[in-house]
């Protein structure tokens, strides 16, 4: 490869630019002093204990765990039902259908959930963890097709074949063939889906009506100062969390295409 | 097993059937609703016939609408064309000068900021640029200022500044995805027929590589102009963009028809620029293949 | 190389049709394939020679007409239960099992014991040459030891009937040579039928006892390959398999069965009926392979017929040399290939020759 010092440098400084914020987490989560600046006072880990000791936090985290779990699972069911159908059929419709699947990809967060909270608020259905896991299934079942019509796609359409060939039923070739070989991109979708439903505020704010979870309670502790560095502490820990997620799926990913003996093309999405 | 295409055709509704419904229950309904709520007469917690196009009317003759549309605009707009003008440099660094086996290493580095949490790493912005905060004592420590700078109250420079950085990772994959399609032998040949580099790269790569510039441009505009959280917390949420404005009109003026009018001609215009966008693509993408 | 004919018939065609949409792939397709038989399905590719042969395999429904095998309808039969197994172009090997378990996936539902399931595993790996393999990652094969995987999870079940899907055409030159002989004697030695499709028509006359020769949806002829190559039914055949000059000519008449022509450069010949198929209403050409016709040097005499020509064009290839030769003060050229054997130059360009040939050699299509 040529040397490109210019180019290096400034990706280089682009990288921090993009951690900028992130690298602060783990700095001010060990600093001994409740305003947020440089220079550092000291060590402590005091943050992590009162972030640990907060009967509201532990409540909304559980709940986020109940959210994202279940919105993982449904998005990820959902998803196989989609990519399997538009890789493997044609049939009357499939465009506009997968693109109905799709649209959250291209509309503004706040338009799926204002559309569904007036539905919701004009049929009278109480707000409650369920329609923030409901309005949450519809962002991420996109991204679960997504990763799973990759899936199915390097599929080789004459395994399936091949194993009806050999005596087995519709049903048992799929238990038998296509789901092991695309379990990885299962797998992947499952942790990018909880990742998502985790992270996310907005539905989670409007469709929540005011229960504890844990993206929207961080954005309300972070208005008073004295909170902040028990935030802190909870964001190091959320942002490790997420890269080992990440790791994990990475992990999957590149596992399942080297399963399919295929190459690697690059990173998700 | 069958291939007549009416039985696979069966086969493929049924199996795609359970998504279907679901987002068509759940999402085709609830944004039919909104269109119809748009046209229908409104009042504090009032949706009720007859139908009018009033509320378009009422879009028109207020300016505030139009101003905060206006706004959202010009703030994804500009996002847009930061985060595209930084990231193509780096996408292109990844794509020529790393070695192939490292390059999933280096995207997987810009896309870890993009996938953990957003609320975090925008509340985060709030605490450096907020008043007194780390760049405000770092600055006043350094003896550079000498009373608080207070950035983020520096209402849209502070939005632009947040936005920019929370969307940056965005915009480098689709580029990279371009112009790894780029054939180096054109490159070569560029070269060989006696163009610079830099001539060959205004020449061959930059036209091939336009569609993924578009698609960058368009997955940084779309959630920009939508967000609601960064408004919020930056700028002393004085600077409200259309998502905070649907929220006002829906949830706290509780004006459904009016909100939803608002809604439905803000998706119109973003709709509109993408397609602007998306046409753009098409002129880049006829000279190929 | 003929086949006998009183063999039973293992399949049988009626009018079989298959469309896609508008798409009209098999058009009328009649034939029987005999039991033991190794059956070739030749033809370019998207003349619905594939598509015949996954009919057989039940993975396309047909639109009318009838596929029997061993005497049984196959309409609605699923291909889980057709006595057929099928080798893939792709091979498609399980790749998330090893070789012993792709070979013994079909026997799952087999009521044999453990290790009797094993010990059948192993015999077919030692029959396709693969003994000790079974532990192998599948992913971790070769080209040819996946065919020879694929080979075996498909005889292990013992089909009435293996059905090879263009399974050479992944294979490097030597390798596709060698697993032409490897294929004819496992044939031999299982003694079931074998349907080949290739569009490598050298691939089909080597191996095969009868071939189809297709185009367009449709059988153009059916026949062992010694007939095929030297008595093709029609111009298209012959121009498919193999090279043949066509030469223009004149019918001069008709008695019985012989048919006598006037072929420009080459004179007045009578034909024999067998080698006039019926007229398809084409102007006549009289069609005559390269090796048939001979240089003659100095001293040699033609045994039946000779012409006089001219060296326009000369192809060495080795062991061969291909010559371009206008005959008779014409501007027909035909092209005729020699052996290279030591005293014998090869000639030059602009060389007057003589060239023999033999009217027994000669086909008309009319």
């Amino acid at each position: 490869m040529k040397k490109a010092p210019i180019l290096r440098g400034f990706t280089l400084a682009y990288l921090l630019f993009l951690y900028s914020p992130i690298i602060l987490l783990p700095i001010f989560a060990f600093n001994d002093s409740r305003v947020v600046a440089f220079p550092l006072t000291g060590f402590t880990l005091n943050w992590f204990s009162e972030m640990l000791g907060d009967v509201n936090l532990r409540n909304a985290a559980k709940n986020s765990l109940i959210i994202a779990l279940s919105v993982a699972s449904l998005s990820t069911v959902l998803g196989i039902f989609a990519a399997r159908a538009s890789v493997r059929y044609s049939f009357p419709g499939k465009a506009p259908l997968m693109g109905l699947i799709m649209l959250p990809l291209v509309l503004p967060e706040m338009i799926v959930a204002m559309a569904l909270l007036v539905v919701l608020l004009s049929l009278n259905i109480t707000l409650s963890l369920l329609t923030v896991i409901i309005g949450q299934t519809l962002i991420c079942t996109p991204f679960a097709v997504a990763i799973l019509t990759s899936a199915f796609q390097s599929l080789d359409r004459s395994l399936e074949e091949a194993a009806m060939d050999l005596g087995e039923t519709q049903w048992s070739t799929f238990r038998l063939i296509i789901l092991p070989l695309v379990m990885p991109g299962i797998l992947v979708s499952f942790l990018i889906c909880f990742t998502i439903s985790f992270d996310e505020f907005i539905i989670a704010n409007f469709l929540g009506s005011g229960q504890p979870i844990l993206s929207v309670y961080i954005f309300g502790q972070f208005r008073f100062p004295a909170k902040v560095p028990s935030m802190l502490a909870l964001g190091t820990v959320l942002v490790l969390f997420s890269i080992i997620l990440l790791g994990v799926a990475e992990y999957f990913r590149r596992r399942g295409i080297a399963k399919a003996g295929g190459k690697d093309t690059g990173g998700f999405l | 097993m069958a291939a007549t295409p009416k039985s696979e055709a069966r086969a493929g509704l049924k199996l795609i059937s359970p998504t279907a419904i679901y987002v068509i229950l759940l999402l085709a309904v609830p944004l039919a609703t909104v269109l119809v709520y748009s046209v229908m007469t409104g009042g504090r917690g009032v949706v009720a016939l007859p139908l009018t196009i009033e509320n378009y009317a009422r879009l028109w003759s207020q300016p505030v609408y139009g101003f905060i549309m206006f706004k959202s605009l010009m703030v994804a707009l500009t996002v847009t064309l930061i985060t595209v003008l930084l990231a193509y440099p780096v996408a292109y660094y990844v794509s020529f000068h790393v070695r192939p086996e490292r390059k999933s290493l280096w995207l997987f580095l810009i896309t870890i900021p993009f996938w953990t949490s957003y609320i975090i790493r925008v509340s985060l912005w709030f605490v450096i640029l907020g008043y007194d905060g780390v760049l405000d004592r770092a600055l006043i420590s350094l003896g550079i200022m000498d009373t608080q700078l207070n950035f983020a109250s520096y209402g849209i420079p502070a939005i632009i500044f947040v936005l920019a950085h929370a969307y940056a990772p965005f915009a480098v994959l689709p580029v990279f995805v371009s112009l790894e399609k780029v054939d180096r032998s054109l490159l070569e040949a560029g070269q060989d027929l006696g163009e610079t580099r830099w001539r060959t790269f205004l020449r061959v790569t930059l036209p091939l590589s336009m569609p993924g510039v578009i698609a960058a441009a368009l997955i940084v505009f779309i959630p920009t102009v939508g967000d609601y959280v960064t408004p919020r917390l930056v700028g002393d949420g004085k600077e409200p963009m259309i998502a905070n404005f649907i929220e006002t009109q829906l949830l706290r003026l509780q004006n459904m028809p009016q909100g939803s009018a608002f809604a439905v001609a803000s998706m119109t215009m973003v709709g509109i620029v993408s397609i602007a966008f998306v046409l753009l693509n098409r002129r880049f993408l006829r000279g190929q293949k | 190389m003929t086949f006998s004919d009183d063999r039973p018939t293992m399949i049988e065609f009626r009018d079989v049709h298959k469309y896609y949409g508008d798409y009209h792939a098999l058009r009328g397709i009649n034939g029987t394939i005999k039991a033991g038989e190794f059956f070739s399905l030749l033809g370019p590719s998207g003349c619905g020679k594939t598509t015949l042969l996954r009919t057989i395999a039940g993975f396309e429904d047909i639109s009318s007409g009838v596929v029997m095998i061993d005497g049984k309808d196959m309409a609605g039969v699923p291909p889980n239960v057709r006595p057929t197994n099928m080798v893939f172009q792709s091979y498609a090997i399980f790749p998330h099992m090893t070789v012993a378990e792709n070979v013994g996936f079909g026997l799952r539902k087999d009521p044999r014991s453990k290790q009797e399931k094993a010990r059948a595993v192993a015999e077919a790996l030692e029959m396709v040459g693969l003994k000790g393999f079974g532990n192998r990652a599948a992913h971790a094969l070769s080209g040819g030891q996946r065919q020879r995987v694929a080979l075996a999870r498909a005889l292990i079940l013992k089909p009435k009937v293996l059905l090879l899907d263009e399974p050479l055409s992944a294979l490097d030159k030597k390798m596709r040579e060698h697993m032409q002989v490897e294929l004819i004697k496992l044939q031999r030695q299982v003694g079931i039928t074998f349907i080949l499709v290739t569009h490598d028509q050298e691939e089909a006359l080597v191996m095969s006892d009868r071939i189809a020769v297709m185009f367009e949806g449709e059988i153009a002829q059916l026949a062992d390959p010694e007939t095929l190559y030297r008595r093709p039914n029609s111009k298209k055949v012959a121009d498919f398999i193999g090279t043949m000059n066509f030469i223009p000519a004149e019918v001069l008449s008709e008695s019985g069965d012989k048919v006598e022509v006037e072929a420009k450069g080459l004179g007045r010949v009578t034909i024999d009926a067998s080698a006039a198929p019926a007229a398809k209403g084409e102007s006549p050409v009289v069609g005559l392979r390269p090796e048939t016709m001979t240089l003659l040097y100095d001293d040699q005499k033609a045994i039946e017929r000779e012409t006089a020509g001219v060296i326009d064009e000369v192809i060495y290839f080795g062991d061969m040399t291909y010559y371009d030769v206008y005959l008779g003060g014409t501007d027909v050229e035909v092209r005729l290939s020699m052996r290279n054997v030591p005293g014998r130059p090869v000639l030059d360009v602009g060389e007057k020759v003589r060239v023999a040939w033999s009217p027994s050699a000669l086909v008309l299509f009319r």
